[in-house]
C-alpha cells in the first residue's frame, strides 16, 4: 500500500541517491493523497446491499470502496461490474462476510434478519430508510460523512436542492392514478415515496389517502376518482392497454390520452440522487408546455 | 350349462405368476364353497370372474360368452358381487344404494321406473330388510348392512351371485341369516360363488368346495371328499378334528385345544 | 327426503338473486358515470356466478369421485398450477390482452397432465393416486407461483392476489369474448358432470363396488379429471386461486338436498354462485381497496366447516 521502495540496502553506493529520492516522493505523495483521504477510508470495503444507497456512493466519488452489490445494483454502469452478494431482496450472509466487509448499508424491513445477525457478528452497518425527498438528502449526507466524502456529498445535495427549487409553482394540479400492477389494480398510497414526488411535480396522488402502501383497488374507485393522467409503472402495459378498458372509456384520463407507460421506474422508485430526475420527468408529463 | 369357464389362466400381481393355466368350470345352479389359507387367490379369482382384472393369459367365460367382450354392463346384468369392505362416503338411504343396483339397465339420462322400484323393493324384502328402506346407510348395524349390501347386488337380477367373506364380521345369528338366504337364493336357480374362512359354514351349504392353495386347485368336490383331516393338514398345516353334523351329516372341523411347544 | 327440496330450492335462488342485487346496487364506484360503473359491474357479475357455480360444481363432483369430503378442486392441484400459468404470463409481460387467461389455462393443462402421468399404474388410474399427485402438485406449484412472482420482481401483493382469488378482473374487449367463450363451456362441462350424476353416486361406493354395477370407472375419473381441470384452469385465470367455495358448498347443499349428484351438482351451482357474490360484496366494501375473496370465504367457511365437523361427531 504505497510504502514505496523503504527498505533500502545501505551500502550501495550509486542507488542510494535514487533511492531515497524515491522515498522521499513517495512519502510526499502518500501525505498529500492521505490530505484528502482520511486514513479510515484507506482500508474500507464497502458492501451495498441497497441499489439507491449505491448510486449516492458513486455519486459522491466513492465508488472505488465498493467491494459487493446486489442484481439490482444496475446504476450507474461501473455498479455492474463489481462482486454480486445477491438479490436485493434475498443478499447471501456468506458471500458478504466473505467479502470482510468494513461498513455494510442495508435497508429495513427487508433485511431485518440480517441485520440482526450482521449485529451478532459486529460487523458495522448503516441502515437506509429514508422516507421523504429531506430524508434522501440528509442520507446523501450521511453516506458522504461515512465514506470520507462530506464535501462531495454537501455539494450534491445543493445541486438538488437547487434543481428541486427551480421547479416552478404549477397553475393546475391534475389528479394523477399510478398503476403499480394490472392484475389486480395495484396504486401507491399516500406513505409512498412516489406519491411525494407527484405532490412535488405539482399533481395529486388519487389514493393518497390510503393507509397502505401498496392497496389494491376496485376499477370502480378509480372511475369514482376520475383522474386526468394515468402513469403505468409495471413492465410492458401500454397505453392503448390501458384505453381499451371496457368501462374506462369514460376517466378524463383515458379521453384526452393522457396515459404515459415505459417510464423508467428506478427514478422513481430509489429515493436516491436520481430523485430529483424523477421529479422532473413527473413534472413534464404533468405539466407539458410549462 | 356352465355358468362360469375359466381356462388356462395366467394371472400375477407382479412378475410373479399367481394363477398359472388355471382351470375351473362352475355349473348353474350350483352352490360353491371357496375356501384356502390366506394369500391362496380367493379374492383374486373372484375379482377375475367379475371383471375387475384381467389375466394375462387365458380366457374367462360367463355362460357362454367370453369376458372380453362384455362390456361393464352386461357383466353387472349377469354377475353381482358382494366385496368384503363396503364404504360409504356419504349417507344415502338404504333404498338409494339398492336402486345402485339397477345401474346396469339404466340409460345414461333415464330415471328409474316402476320395475326399477319392483325390483328394489323385492329384493329388500328378499333380505329381509324392507324396513330399512328410508334409513341411512351408515346409521344401521354391520349384519344389517350387509343384507342391504347383498340386496343391491339381487337388485341386479344376476344369474351369478359373489361373495366375498360376507359373514366374516357377523354375528352367528346373521351369519345363518345370510346363509337361508344364500341357499334360498340357489333353490331359485341362482349360482352363488361362496368364499369363506369359515370352513364349517361352506361345508354346511354348499354343493361344491374349491380348496385352494397358493393359485392351484387343489381339490374342487363334494364337501365330504374335501373336507378332510390330510387335506386341511397339508393345506392349512393344523391337525383338524374332523366331524359330522348332526342333522346333516356333513362334515365339520374343530381344532385340538393348542399345544404349546409345537411348532 | 323430499320435504326439503321445494324450500331447499327457493332458499337457494333467493341467495342467489338478491347476492347479485347486492352486487350491483353496492360498490366503491357510487353511481358517478352509470353506465361505465354498470358494465363494470355487470361483468363482474358474471364472472361471479361462473367462478361460484363451477368452483363448487367441480368441488361436488371430486367429492363424489374421489370418495372424500375433504376434495375440492384444489386437491387436484389443477387451481395452483392455473394460477403458476397465469403469474407467469404476467413476469414474462404478457398481460396486454388475453395472455393470460390463457396461460393460466395452459398451466392447468399442464398440471393435469403431469398429475395424471404420476397417478398412473399400469395404465390403469386410480383415486389414492390422483389424490397424492394433486395435493404434490398443488404444494409445488403454490410455492412456485411465490417464486415466480418473487423472481419477476413483482410485490408480493400481487402474489398474494393471485394465490386468494379476486373478481376484479379487467376486461377488454377482446378478453370480452374470450370470457363469453369460457361461460358457454362452463355451462356444458357442468352440464356434462351433471349427466355422470349417477356413476358419481354409485363411485361413491368405492372404485371396485361401482365396476361391478357396471360403472366403467376409468372413464368416469378420466372424464371427471379433465372437465373438472378444464372448467377450474379457465376459472382460475380469471380470478386467481378462491380457495373455499369448491369445499364448503357442496356440503352445505347435501345438508340441504342429501347425497345424490343430480340435485347436489345443480344445487351447488346456484349456491356457490350466491356464496361467491356475497363474499365478494363483503370483500369489497368492507375495507376501502377491498380484501382478497379467499380472506372472506375462509372467514365464513371455515366456522361452517367447525359446525359441520361437529355435528358429525
Amino acid at each position: 500500500m504505497g510504502s514505496g521502495v523503504l527498505g533500502s540496502r545501505s551500502g550501495e553506493d550509486p542507488c542510494r541517491p535514487r533511492f531515497v529520492c524515491a522515498a522521499a516522493l513517495a512519502i510526499v505523495i502518500m501525505v498529500v493523497g492521505c490530505g484528502n483521504r482520511p486514513a479510515a477510508e484507506t482500508g474500507l470495503r464497502v458492501v451495498s446491499l441497497v441499489p439507491s444507497v449505491t448510486e449516492i456512493v458513486y455519486a459522491v466519488g466513492a465508488g472505488k470502496v465498493l467491494v459487493g452489490n446486489t442484481n439490482q445494483c444496475n446504476f450507474p454502469e461501473a455498479a455492474r461490474s463489481v462482486y454480486k452478494v445477491g438479490d436485493f431482496m434475498t443478499p447471501d450472509l456468506e458471500r458478504i462476510v466473505a467479502l470482510r466487509p468494513g461498513l455494510v448499508f442495508l435497508a429495513l424491513p427487508i433485511h431485518r434478519q440480517l441485520l440482526d445477525k450482521l449485529n451478532e457478528m459486529r460487523v458495522p452497518v448503516y441502515v437506509s430508510r429514508p422516507a421523504d425527498i429531506p430524508a434522501v438528502l440528509k442520507e446523501i449526507d450521511t453516506v458522504a460523512s461515512l465514506l470520507g466524502r462530506k464535501a462531495q456529498g454537501e455539494s450534491l445535495v445543493v445541486v438538488m436542492r437547487r434543481r428541486l427549487d427551480s421547479i416552478p409553482a404549477f397553475a393546475d394540479t391534475p389528479r394523477v392514478y399510478v398503476e403499480i400492477s394490472g392484475t389486480p389494480l395495484m396504486t401507491a398510497g399516500g406513505g409512498t415515496f412516489i406519491n411525494e414526488l407527484l405532490a412535488r411535480a405539482g399533481g395529486r396522488n388519487v389514493f393518497a389517502s390510503s393507509l397502505q402502501e401498496y392497496p389494491v383497488v376496485d376499477p370502480e374507485a378509480v372511475l369514482k376518482a376520475d383522474p386526468e393522467v394515468i402513469l403505468l409503472l409495471h413492465p410492458d402495459m401500454s397505453a392503448q392497454d390501458v384505453a381499451v378498458r371496457i368501462g374506462w372509456g369514460g376517466i378524463s384520463a383515458v379521453k384526452h390520452s393522457r396515459i404515459y407507460g415505459r417510464l423508467n421506474e428506478d427514478l422513481l422508485f430509489r429515493p436516491g440522487p436520481r430523485i430529483v430526475d424523477g421529479v422532473v420527468l413527473l413534472a413534464k408529463l404533468l405539466h407539458p408546455g410549462q | 350349462m356352465k355358468a362360469i369357464e375359466l381356462s388356462g389362466i395366467a394371472f400375477g400381481y407382479d412378475e410373479r405368476l399367481l394363477f398359472e393355466g388355471f382351470n375351473l368350470d362352475i355349473d348353474a345352479g350350483e352352490f360353491l364353497g371357496v375356501i384356502g389359507p390366506n394369500g391362496a387367490g380367493k379374492s383374486t379369482l373372484l375379482r377375475l370372474v367379475a371383471g375387475l382384472l384381467r389375466p394375462s393369459r387365458g380366457s374367462i367365460r360367463i355362460g357362454e360368452r367370453d369376458l372380453g367382450v362384455l362390456n361393464r354392463r352386461e357383466v353387472a346384468r349377469a354377475v353381482g358381487v358382494v366385496l368384503q369392505e363396503n364404504p360409504f362416503a356419504f349417507d344415502y338411504t338404504v333404498s338409494d344404494v339398492v336402486m345402485m343396483g339397477r345401474n346396469p339397465y339404466l340409460g345414461r339420462f333415464q330415471s328409474p321406473g316402476k320395475q326399477d322400484r319392483g325390483a328394489v323393493n323385492s329384493s329388500l324384502e328378499f333380505v329381509d330388510a324392507l324396513f330399512l328402506r328410508d334409513k341411512r346407510i351408515n346409521a344401521i348395524s354391520a349384519g344389517e348392512r350387509q343384507r342391504v349390501v347383498l340386496a343391491r347386488a339381487l337388485a341386479q337380477e344376476p344369474g351369478i351371485l359373489m361373495l366375498d367373506e360376507a359373514t366374516s364380521h357377523l354375528d352367528i345369528a346373521h351369519q345363518q341369516l345370510i346363509a337361508r338366504i344364500l341357499v334360498q337364493l340357489n333353490r331359485r336357480g341362482k349360482t352363488v360363488v361362496f368364499l369363506s374362512h369359515d370352513l364349517n359354514l361352506a361345508a354346511l351349504y354348499c354343493s361344491r368346495i374349491l380348496l385352494l392353495d397358493r393359485g392351484k386347485a387343489i381339490a374342487c368336490d363334494v364337501p365330504e371328499r374335501v373336507i378332510t383331516a390330510e387335506l386341511i393338514r397339508s393345506v392349512y398345516g393344523v391337525e383338524p378334528i374332523v366331524t359330522r353334523h348332526p342333522e346333516s351329516g356333513r362334515p365339520q372341523v374343530m381344532l385340538p385345544v393348542a399345544a404349546a411347544g409345537r411348532e | 327426503m323430499q320435504r326439503r327440496l321445494l324450500p331447499g330450492w327457493v332458499g337457494l335462488i333467493l341467495l342467489l338473486v338478491s347476492a347479485a342485487a347486492l352486487s350491483v346496487a353496492v360498490g366503491p364506484g357510487g353511481f358517478t358515470n352509470f353506465r361505465a360503473v354498470m358494465d363494470l359491474r355487470l361483468l363482474r357479475l358474471a364472472l361471479g356466478i361462473i367462478a361460484g357455480g363451477v368452483l363448487a360444481v367441480v368441488g361436488a363432483s371430486l367429492q363424489g369421485l374421489l370418495q372424500n369430503p375433504l376434495a375440492d378442486p384444489f386437491t387436484m392441484g389443477v387451481a395452483s398450477g392455473a394460477a403458476l400459468g397465469a403469474s407467469l404470463t404476467l413476469v414474462l409481460g404478457r398481460t396486454a390482452g388475453a395472455f393470460a387467461p390463457v396461460g393460466g389455462f395452459a398451466g392447468a393443462l399442464v398440471t393435469m397432465l403431469v398429475v395424471y402421468a404420476l397417478a398412473r399404474v399400469r395404465g390403469r388410474v386410480t383415486v389414492t393416486g390422483l389424490v397424492l399427485a394433486g395435493v404434490i402438485m398443488s404444494f409445488l406449484f403454490s410455492s412456485l407461483v411465490i417464486l415466480v412472482m418473487i423472481l419477476g420482481r413483482r410485490t408480493l401483493g400481487e402474489a398474494v392476489y393471485m394465490m386468494m382469488g379476486h373478481l376484479g378482473a379487467i376486461f377488454t374487449g377482446t378478453t370480452v369474448w374470450l370470457f363469453g367463450g369460457v361461460a358457454v363451456l362452463a355451462v356444458v362441462g357442468c352440464a356434462w358432470l351433471f349427466s355422470m350424476s349417477r356413476s358419481l353416486d354409485i363411485m361413491s361406493s368405492g372404485e371396485e363396488a361401482a365396476e361391478t354395477l357396471g360403472v366403467d370407472t376409468q372413464r368416469v375419473t378420466k372424464t371427471v379429471f379433465v372437465i373438472s381441470s378444464v372448467l377450474v384452469g379457465v376459472v382460475v385465470s380469471f380470478t386467481g386461486a378462491i380457495s373455499f367455495v369448491g369445499l364448503v358448498v357442496p356440503h352445505l347443499v347435501r345438508m340441504l338436498f342429501g347425497p345424490e349428484h343430480r340435485r347436489v351438482l345443480p344445487g351447488s351451482f346456484v349456491a356457490g354462485a350466491g356464496i361467491l357474490l356475497l363474499s365478494d360484496v363483503l370483500a369489497r366494501n368492507i375495507v376501502p381497496g377491498g380484501l382478497p375473496l379467499s380472506i372472506v370465504t375462509a372467514l365464513v367457511g371455515v366456522p361452517f366447516f367447525i359446525y359441520l365437523l361437529r355435528s358429525r361427531l
